[in-house]
């Protein structure tokens, strides 16, 4: 068992018409053993834009205590909100720097422009290479496989925030139920222009 | 054998044969026997360690064994034995199946339970049916969980040191009363009280340790090994699915529940009102 | 005999440089996707035609699902001469209990055959993902699954190889609805099967590079053996 999976955890982001679902699930592990049950791998940066960091935990926290500093630097110096497309390259940015000597963690940035309503999804890997997600949806974390399999399955372009939400909690959980390392729950935050709602969904518990 | 011939008494009678060295007989007893089910062809290089099997082109290492995660459960109590398991199988870190039956019904009197390599489990305890039943029918009497537990540890012994992965539980009732042993691939056999196998065992070991009692009722003790695997299933990553609960009585196993963890967790957690 | 052999391994190993890790190398993964559904009165299996070997294609139009009676569909993938060798072994077997039983073998024994045929090379596997597919003795859909060794299991239905674990969540979440408090919907139908498994196909072509090309689906009922093609990514 890699490193990466030493925690478990997924996340995964999709985008639907003006609005956006941001998942991942409750599981805190070392290994086999499960320690926490209420841990949230999705870090709110503003209440339009949100970036969820899979992998080892400990990196994780630092890797946003990190990003967090950079994110308030910005906003300071240049006295406006910080956008997805700028995070992302932060993210990224700081990802790289640690080219050799990594973190141990994947990144997912997700966004809504609350003006537009456009929305933006992003994924990384350890070393902050930007995939963009042009086909709705971006995965992270322990069952990509998994995740990739039924997002692609369940997917539809232009869902409404109540279709969103059972579109992205069905491929989730349905994914995780066949990992081992991460499910025992999952946390949805439904990002629409208006509105941020954070749903915390009922799964196995096994 | 030697008492037989001791006493001059006619070789399976009905079957017409009169030599006890009858080569038809043997050769006749020796496919009954199952023979072929127990030898397996062994490669020459499975015993040398430098020798991995690996993709001849990508060089990645081939696993090939699935399941090691598992919880199995036994324990006796003054009414019988209570044998509880959960029926994940897990490869790697994906889930293969939520449902396997990790509690083989050898026959009326005799349970196995399954952790570590699915397909050693499942095959030496259908070998191990095949055996016990033969043995029925040549002793016109049931075979005792010792006896049954130990072929199943001759077995295991023959092939030990070669990569099996077996951790199971013999239960039975026979003469002696209520039978528990624990067999594994070392080709160790242990008689005792209470066993658990597999990864989520220290979680249902703490459980039963706690409330364990030998004057618990049916009820009770039934709950008891319930509640330890379901314990071990949410605290286990490689555990889980159905919890099933079976017990062993005087008139042989009875099947006692098979119910989702995911309904188990919600009704426990509404009995602690969380 | 065995000693022999022993040492004439080791004494080859020695003789290689210190540098690499002298081995030897039986198996081969060549990819393969099979996925099967099962319902009232019919059974529907499917597997991709693409034959790999890392990134390389060795074929686009290798047929990983072989009829084994007017009921039973066998699927093999993985290592493929090990699926060709153990689909060779089983139909000299079938061909065995026909000739002394005098009819076709029923699902659940070929099964049965399949998982012990398996367990008898555990020393030296044969490195294959299995689905046998087909119908009871009531004329129910039946699929078991097998890992290389032999582990077997009934399901309703099942996703083996090397995007099985993308379809085995979809098939989860439409087929066995576990998140799901909707009530169920009405019976399965053949039809309805045919398009899960098509979009399951579909979907993990996208993201697998080992499946693609061609789904072979064959369709089993009461009536017999019905095969179809469909077009998959190709790239």
């Amino acid at each position: 068992m890699s490193i990466e999976s030493y925690n478990g955890g997924a996340v995964m982001a999709m985008a639907g018409k003006e609005c956006l679902a941001v998942v991942c699930d409750k599981r805190l592990g070392a290994r086999l053993t499960t320690i926490g049950m209420n841990h949230s791998k999705i870090y709110e940066i503003n209440p339009y834009l949100y970036v969820c960091l899979p992998g080892l935990a400990t990196d994780a926290l630092t890797v946003y205590q990190r990003l967090r500093f950079r994110v308030n630097m910005y906003e300071l110096k240049e006295s406006r909100k910080i956008s997805p497309q700028v995070l992302c390259s932060m993210l990224s940015n700081l990802l790289y720097e640690h080219r050799f000597g990594n973190y141990f963690i994947g990144g997912v940035v997700a966004g809504l422009d609350p003006a537009t309503g456009k929305t933006y999804l992003y994924a990384m890997d350890c070393l902050g290479a930007i995939t963009i997600g042009t086909e709705g949806f971006v995965t992270g974390g322990h069952c990509e496989e998994q995740l990739y399999g039924t997002c692609e399955a369940l997917y539809r372009p232009d869902l409404g925030p109540e279709e969103l939400l059972e579109v992205a909690s069905q491929a989730f959980l349905s994914a995780c139920d066949r990992d081992a390392g991460s499910g025992w729950g999952a946390f949805v935050y439904i990002v629409t222009k208006n509105k941020v709602e954070l749903k915390s969904l009922k799964a196995r518990m096994d | 054998m030697a008492l037989q011939e001791l006493l001059q008494l006619e070789k399976h009678a009905s079957f017409g044969l009169k030599s006890v060295d009858d080569v038809e007989l043997s050769e006749e007893i020796e496919e009954l026997n199952s023979e072929k089910l127990t030898q397996l062809p062994i490669t020459p290089f499975t015993m040398n360690k430098n020798v991995q099997l690996r993709d001849s082109n990508t060089g990645r290492h081939i696993h090939i064994n699935m399941e090691k995660g598992t919880t199995t459960l036994a324990f006796k109590y003054q009414g019988g034995v209570v044998i509880a398991v959960d029926s994940r199988a897990t490869g790697g870190d994906f889930i293969f199946s939520g449902s396997v039956k990790k509690i083989i019904e050898i026959n009326k009197y005799l349970l196995g339970t399954m952790a570590g390599g699915a397909a050693d489990c499942s095959y030496w305890h259908r070998s191990l049916t095949v055996r016990c039943r033969m043995y029925e029918l040549r002793n016109k009497e049931r075979i005792s969980v010792a006896a049954a537990s130990k072929l199943l540890a001759n077995i295991l012994y023959n092939y030990k040191g070669m990569g099996l992965s077996m951790g199971t539980m013999i239960i039975g009732w026979d003469k002696r009363g209520p039978g528990l042993y624990y067999v594994d691939d070392s080709g160790s056999r242990y008689s005792g009280d209470l066993f658990s196998a597999g990864s989520g065992s220290p979680f249902a070991f703490g459980v039963v340790d706690t409330h364990w009692k030998y004057d618990m009722t049916d009820e009770e003790a039934y709950e008891l090994g319930r509640r330890a695997v379901y314990q071990a299933t949410y605290r286990d990553a490689a555990s889980g699915g159905i919890v099933r609960v079976y017990g062993m009585k005087p008139t042989g196993w009875v099947k006692i529940s098979e119910q989702d963890c995911k309904v188990l967790h919600y009704k426990y957690a509404d009995e602690k009102m969380v | 005999m065995f000693k022999e052999m022993q040492s004439l391994a080791n004494a080859q190993m020695t003789d290689a440089s210190p540098h690499k890790v002298a081995g030897f190398y039986p198996y081969a993964d060549n990819g393969g996707t099979l996925a099967a559904i099962a319902g009232d009165g019919f059974v529907v299996i499917g597997g991709d035609t693409r034959l790999t070997t890392g990134y390389q294609i060795y074929s686009r139009e290798a047929s990983k699902l072989t009829k084994l009676t007017d009921k039973t569909i066998i699927g093999s993938c993985g290592c493929w001469c090990d699926s060709l060798t153990f689909t060779k072994g089983l139909h000299i077997r079938l061909q065995y209990y026909l000739y002394e039983n005098n009819k076709p073998i029923s699902t659940n024994a070929t099964a049965q055959l399949v998982s012990n045929m398996l367990y008898q090379k555990r020393f030296f596997p044969y490195y294959v993902s299995t689905i046998v597919a087909g119908l009871d003795a009531d004329n129910q859909g039946a699929v078991y699954s097998y890992d290389p060794v032999g582990s077997t299991e009934r399901h309703r239905y099942r996703a083996q190889g090397t995007a099985g674990s993308l379809i085995q969540p979809f098939l989860d979440c439409v087929l066995g609805r576990g998140n799901q408090t909707a009530p169920e919907p009405e019976k399965l139908t053949k039809e309805q099967a045919m398009i899960y498994l098509k979009d399951a196909f579909m979907s993990a072509a996208e993201r697998e590079i080992g499946c693609g090309d061609f789904l072979q689906i064959m369709i089993v009922t009461p009536q017999g053996v019905e095969e179809e093609r469909f077009k998959l990514r190709k790239d």
